[in-house]
């Protein structure tokens, strides 16, 4: 991939196509979990409507973030950008998966604890912080 | 005369302030990307609503309506990051085949939601629950999941034109 300019770039786009699935789906179950969007739906239904398109995007990010990592990998090591994007990550997808988890077993029961809503605030922030960081790594 | 108004904004004070800032330009199109999830992933959460794909048991109006405020607002922050990165580069992007491919896909993103809620969403009270809906409102999300994969891809491709 190295000597491919075009090569990179496909990539670079499907990781960028992945994104948006990701972000959009993170965002709508995240505020769903906080108590906005969605209203008179299950926040359960909007879970278990919603992880289809989280996990099948997730994956493509992973795949497609491997690949370019593969050409660039020397200089993602010395990027701090990219040191905060795979922390921040780390955090993220085990936040990510627990809440959903834990949403989906409270099928029943609608009204989020602080606790949840603390969780979902924070898996936000993270997921942002990737975002950020990950845009970074192409300036710093 | 288009060349001349993009080569005007380019030698604009503010074209050429967050053109030659070292954070300005940066932080705006990490915006600009960011933005760009939010209203897409919304669109397509909806598109794929339409093929039955996700969120079968709600209905269509639910999904819209919840939707429609994150989309509003990621466009809002879109077109606003995007018109300033545009001032920013628009000498060069007025002649760059990307950028030009990208315009014609967003005139024709523009175009599809009129012609649905104009059309078949007036319809929407017959097949509100349906898993999936009729064809030419499958047709309509495949339309919009297409031409915004364009965008972005077309976006992206802009910075390889340079």
């Amino acid at each position: 991939m190295q000597s491919s300019t075009w090569g990179f770039a496909v990539v670079e786009m499907v990781h960028l196509l992945g994104l948006a699935l990701l972000g959009g789906s993170v965002l709508v179950i995240d505020l769903s979990l906080l108590g906005f969007g969605l209203r008179g739906v299950k926040k359960s239904q909007v879970v278990r409507g919603l992880t289809p398109v989280f996990r099948l995007s997730l994956v493509v990010m992973l795949v497609t973030g491997v690949l370019l990592l593969s050409e660039e990998a020397l200089k993602c090591y010395y990027s701090p950008a990219f040191r905060l994007k795979i922390l921040a990550l780390a955090l993220a997808v085990p936040l990510s998966w627990a809440l959903h988890r834990q949403a989906l077993r409270n099928g029943g029961t609608d009204d989020a604890t602080s606790k949840v809503k603390l969780a979902a605030a924070v898996s936000l922030a993270l997921w942002l912080c990737v975002g950020v960081a990950g845009r970074a790594i192409g300036f710093i | 005369m288009f060349f001349h108004l993009c080569q005007w904004l380019f030698d604009s004070a503010l074209g050429t302030s967050i053109r030659e800032s070292t954070y300005v330009f940066p932080l705006i199109e990490t915006l600009h990307v960011l933005a760009i999830t939010v209203l897409v992933g919304t669109v397509a959460i909806l598109d794929l609503r339409l093929w039955g794909a996700v969120l079968k048991g709600e209905k269509v109006t639910t999904v819209a309506r919840q939707l429609l405020p994150l989309t509003w607002a990621g466009f809002a922050l879109v077109l606003s990051s995007g018109v300033l990165l545009f001032i920013a580069e628009a000498a060069k992007l007025y002649s760059n085949p990307a950028f030009r491919l990208k315009l014609l896909f967003l005139v024709l993103v523009g175009l599809n939601p009129l012609v649905f809620h104009f059309t078949i969403y007036r319809s929407v009270d017959q097949w509100d629950e349906a898993v999936v809906t009729p064809a030419r409102a499958r047709l309509a999300g495949a339309v919009s999941l297409s031409l915004w994969a364009g965008i972005i891809v077309a976006g992206r491709a802009i910075a390889y034109f340079h």
